[in-house]
């Protein structure tokens, strides 16, 4: 008997299933518009946004999802050509395989492009595996690589900001000295060895370096040298066996003092502050050159909109970013999420960057190396195996060998592209 | 004869369906997994053929080596580790024992921990407690998963750690289809203990055995969970497991289709590796 | 006779206090995880003491939020009626089929064919299938629930195919060919004696399908994505992002996630411990 209800209740489940797949289609008159965003942190804020553009906007119904893991998520729907409106992503390398999947749609023609900074507008560019004519991403917000440092200790103990290399090395060894660990590395995970690593390599090597491989021009033996070098210095002020510690242990050591500084990006100032809510943290630049303006700030684009190419009217795609962009809802946006925004005007900012302030409104900075790295080439985990082995030849002349091998379509691809425009 | 025929046409007819919906959900997707092989798909977007490229690359990667040896050695060890454990705990469970549901209740426990609150709490014991011992002890205390050399073993521990809950069930279900008066015939016979287990118990829960070694080679090779919630293969990537190249370079990644070849050598690899397997033993269970 | 009545009453308490204490192996790890779904996140240091100290208050607050973010009635339902049914699919279908494979295999080639390819389906990379899945549930039209239930049904046979075939071998054959002398036809051979006498392999075959559709994301993440139905792990995911993870309000979710699947086990283990086998065979 009991079997017989359950046969019957899973038949009555797979039904409902089934009308329920079929049956989510409404249809009002209005035009909706779907945009994913990969940000699951930010889901209270864009739930916010979502009501706000809605109550003021009649003809267009606007549906913000924040879902978890949304890489993912966006990847399984293209398999099954599903495509949102607009999509809400990074400027790191899977904008650059969307567009060079033909997905996104060219934004140039969007009026509110000339609001942007333009320093975020080439990042984006400069993403493009091959350069073209168009423009397939509006810039939101941006973030911010480089040293986080304790505010109080820093001011009790009287330290200086560094601005050059040098600089910083005496500043790490007064800190030494004074019984303080100047850093806490979280390198057992191994993504926070890209923070230090590209925050040096935008002051040392050049920003385009590795287009300039990829065309044949360069090799990274050369232009990495220095920062690989530099970073084994500066791990040599870190903690004991920083392989054993991951992000979140680091963020919780800097958080209760136990170091004096942080090689990290903004991103990481809710999690520290979860540990230590009244802490006071400012950062700096990561003073990677002798000269102290050699060095440039690492910033790239946190969150951008694309639109797809797949969406049916544009034209209520971009009244949403137009809306989004509106200056008190990006401060909505940078109230709730600590964020550095790419339109041009006055904002409120966090003060945690206060280091970085200058920086970023004379337009110095340049992008993270790593958003130019394919992910299966674990840029990062080959970065952990150096530190541990700390050899920056063997290091540096696989990376020109893995480089080759894991790109060689993009570089065949650029190379057609060159041939043809020669 | 007549009646054989409809004994065999219900088989069939159970058979076939089932076996239908399997070859729709399993097997297609895997020819078509086998076609991307020979691609340079990226997952999504438009691809071209770049024929055995992607074979020929296996074979030269260094770091696919790497990932079959160590999910290999990994797979091998923990297999033992889990069997031995799990047997005599099956054996403990099933004996007349007081408190016999609340235990079995808390043995279970580790398979129902998800890999993230496993991962956390292993991390710190590896990171913080165990050193502190040893330094307490005198001695020189690291975190075992920062070390090249060692990082495994750690591995194997929180796999081992979870999986026995699982071999336990199948062993102690295994053991209810002992009967009792094989116990009671053996007894006469002055069989007692390890000779009890030997030639009375073993012989009759050989077939959960097999399919104990089977799911256990076949979880171990394919380990996921463990090392995204330990190491997410470090330190210097020596801990990275064929199924973590897999999933991360072929879906995070843009390697798809050279995952995809390197999905179906695998696939070939264990098949061959468990036919074996299952061959000897059935065998073995024949004779018996 | 006297004597074996005896034993029956007598508890083995050596084996019993040995496996109380190793017991600790898997009492200290729950202790560390209930205590860290009761502390706040500025409790959480990085030394010793910092974990295993209690918390400073006890407080359901962790729980209370965990469960507003993770809509969890709602996520327990989806979470609860999936793996509901992907058990009782498992349990009819592949109960049937591991008895036909299982009764078979020995004497008819065909179906040790059958037997081998279906466990060789147990080493598919689930990355290789899960682009293709994702297209193919999509031309199905059953890109949601019942995607990726059917899914389950299929992962999850290999499986419980080898374990059904392998429980079947202490079956004897002889309690068939008495229902059939009487008349019974195969399948209610099947149903009616064959069936019930599996009990103790359907509990564990239910326990362990049971506990891989509970915890696995990626199935629903891939295949039910966009559908607006969030199952719990799903849910759970919010708790964790690469650039902070609120382990407290994680592991509060954690263990209120674990209770409905450990009272299921331990409704199931009776069935285990109860098998009918022992009585039926003599």
């Amino acid at each position: 008997m009991r079997k017989k209800s359950f046969a019957f209740l899973s038949c009555a489940v797979l039904a409902a299933g089934f009308l329920s797949g079929c049956g989510n289609q409404e249809n009002s008159g209005k035009t909706e518009i779907e945009l994913v965003q990969y940000k699951p942190e930010a889901v209270e804020v864009f739930k916010k946004l979502e009501e706000k553009f809605n109550s003021t906007h009649d003809d267009i119904h606007l549906k913000i999802d924040s879902p978890n893991d949304a890489m993912t998520i966006l990847k399984t729907r293209f398999v099954r050509e599903d495509y949102p409106d607009i999509l809400g992503i990074g400027g790191d390398i899977n904008y650059s395989y969307f567009i060079d999947s033909e997905i996104l749609a060219d934004v140039s023609n969007f009026d509110g492009l000339s609001e942007v900074n333009q320093g975020y507008v080439d990042i984006l560019e400069g993403l493009e595996f091959i350069p073209t004519e168009g423009t397939y991403g509006v810039p939101y917000v941006a973030n911010a690589a480089g040293i986080l440092y304790n505010r109080e200790m820093f001011q009790e103990h009287k330290w200086e900001i560094p601005t050059t290399w040098e600089e910083l090395m005496t500043l790490c060894d007064k800190i030494q000295s004074e019984g303080i660990l100047p850093f806490y590395f979280g390198f057992k995970d191994t993504w926070t060895c890209l923070a230090p690593w590209n925050s040096l390599a935008v002051d040392l090597a050049p920003s385009d370096i590795c287009q300039q491989v990829n065309a044949g021009n360069a090799k990274f033996s050369d232009a990495y040298k220095e920062t690989a070098e530099k970073m084994l210095k500066l791990v040599e002020y870190g903690e004991e066996g920083p392989f054993a510690y991951g992000y979140n242990d680091a963020c919780t050591a800097f958080a209760n003092g136990e170091s004096a500084m942080f090689a990290i990006g903004s991103y990481a100032i809710p999690q520290i502050k979860s540990v230590n809510p009244d802490m006071n943290i400012d950062s700096f630049v990561t003073p990677g050159s002798d000269q102290a303006d050699g060095n440039t700030l690492n910033s790239g684009v946190d969150l951008m909109f694309a639109v797809t190419e797949d969406c049916e009217n544009k034209e209520a795609a971009y009244e949403v970013i137009r809306f989004l962009m509106e200056d008190e809802n990006i401060q909505l946006y940078l109230d709730d999420q600590n964020a550095v925004p790419c339109k041009e005007g006055e904002f409120d900012l966090a003060p945690n960057l206060d280091g970085m302030k200058e920086y970023i409104s004379s337009g110095n900075m340049t992008d993270y190396q790593d958003h130019y790295y394919p992910a299966e080439m674990a840029v990062d985990a080959q970065i952990q195996t150096f530190l541990i082995e700390q050899d920056v030849d063997a290091f540096l002349d696989k990376f020109d060998k893995d480089w080759l091998r894991y790109n060689r379509d993009i570089i065949r691809k650029v190379e057609e592209y060159n041939a043809k425009n020669k | 004869m007549k009646k054989m025929n409809n004994r065999e046409r219900t088989f069939a007819l159970m058979t076939i369906p089932i076996l239908i919906l399997f070859f729709v959900f399993n097997t297609l997707p895997l020819i078509q997994g086998f076609i991307y092989s020979f691609t340079n798909f990226k997952g999504y977007g438009s691809y071209n053929w770049v024929g055995l490229r992607n074979y020929a690359d296996l074979f030269t990667d260094g770091r696919v080596g790497n990932s079959y040896w160590f999910t290999i050695k990994l797979a091998l060890v923990t297999t033992v580790v889990v069997n031995v454990i799990s047997l005599i705990l099956a054996i403990g469970l099933n004996s007349k024992i007081k408190f016999k549901s609340a235990l079995r209740g808390m043995y279970f426990v580790p398979n129902i921990l998800g890999a993230l609150v496993v991962g956390y709490i292993f991390n710190y014991f590896f990171t913080y407690i165990i050193p502190a011992v040893i330094n307490m002890m005198g001695g020189e205390g690291t975190s075992i998963l920062a070390s090249t050399k060692w990082a495994w073993v750690g591995i194997m521990i929180v796999c081992a750690w979870q999986a026995i809950a699982m071999n336990t069930i199948i062993y102690i279900s295994g053991l209810q289809t002992v009967p009792e008066d094989v116990y009671e015939a053996g007894s006469i016979d002055g069989a007692t203990g390890w000779t009890q287990f030997r030639h009375l118990t073993f012989p009759l829960i050989v077939p959960f055995f097999s399919i104990n070694m089977v799911l256990c080679v076949k979880n171990f090779l394919m380990v996921f969970d463990q090392i995204m919630a330990l190491t997410k293969g470090g330190p210097a990537q020596s801990t990275e497991s064929i199924s973590y190249l897999i999933y991360n370079n072929g879906m995070s990644g843009g390697q798809f289709g050279f995952q995809s070849a390197n999905a179906v050598l695998f696939f070939i690899i264990i098949v061959v590796f468990s036919v074996t397997q299952l061959t000897i033993t059935g065998k073995k269970e024949e004779q018996l | 006779m006297k004597e074996k009545v005896k034993v029956k009453e007598k508890f083995n308490w050596p084996v019993t206090v040995l496996l109380i204490i190793g017991l600790i192996t898997i009492i200290f790890p729950l202790y560390m995880t209930i205590v860290i779904a009761f502390k706040q996140p500025s409790e959480m240091t990085n030394s010793v003491s910092g974990i295993l100290s209690l918390p400073r208050h006890w407080s359901l607050e962790n729980f209370k939020e965990a469960m507003r973010v993770t809509d969890f009635w709602r996520s327990l339902f989806n979470s609860l009626m999936i793996t509901a049914v992907t058990v009782v699919l498992s349990v009819v279908l592949h109960s049937m089929i591991g008895y036909a494979v299982g009764r078979n295999k020995a004497r008819n080639k065909k179906y040790n064919l059958v037997y081998m390819y279906v466990i060789s389906g147990m080493f598919v990379p689930f990355a290789i299938l899960m682009m293709p899945l994702v297209k193919q549930t999509a031309k199905l039209g059953i890109a949601n629930v019942v995607g990726v239930i059917l899914c389950y049904v299929v992962f999850y046979m290999p499986m419980n195919l080898m374990l059904y075939s392998g429980y079947l071998v202490n079956i004897p054959v002889a309690l068939e060919e008495a229902a059939r002398i009487d008349g019974a036809t195969t399948f209610r051979t099947f149903w009616k004696v064959i069936f019930p006498i599996m009990k103790p392999m359907h509990a564990t075959v239910a326990v362990i399908t049971a506990l891989s559709v509970w915890n696995d994301v990626m199935t629903p993440l891939v295949i039910m994505s966009g559908s607006g139905m969030n199952t719990l792990p799903l849910a759970q995911m919010t708790f964790q992002t690469q650039f902070g993870t609120n382990y407290n309000l994680a592991f509060a979710s954690y263990l209120l996630a674990l209770l409905p699947i450990l009272i299921f086990y331990i409704v199931c283990q009776k069935q285990i411990l109860n098998g009918v086998v022992n009585g039926a065979v003599k």
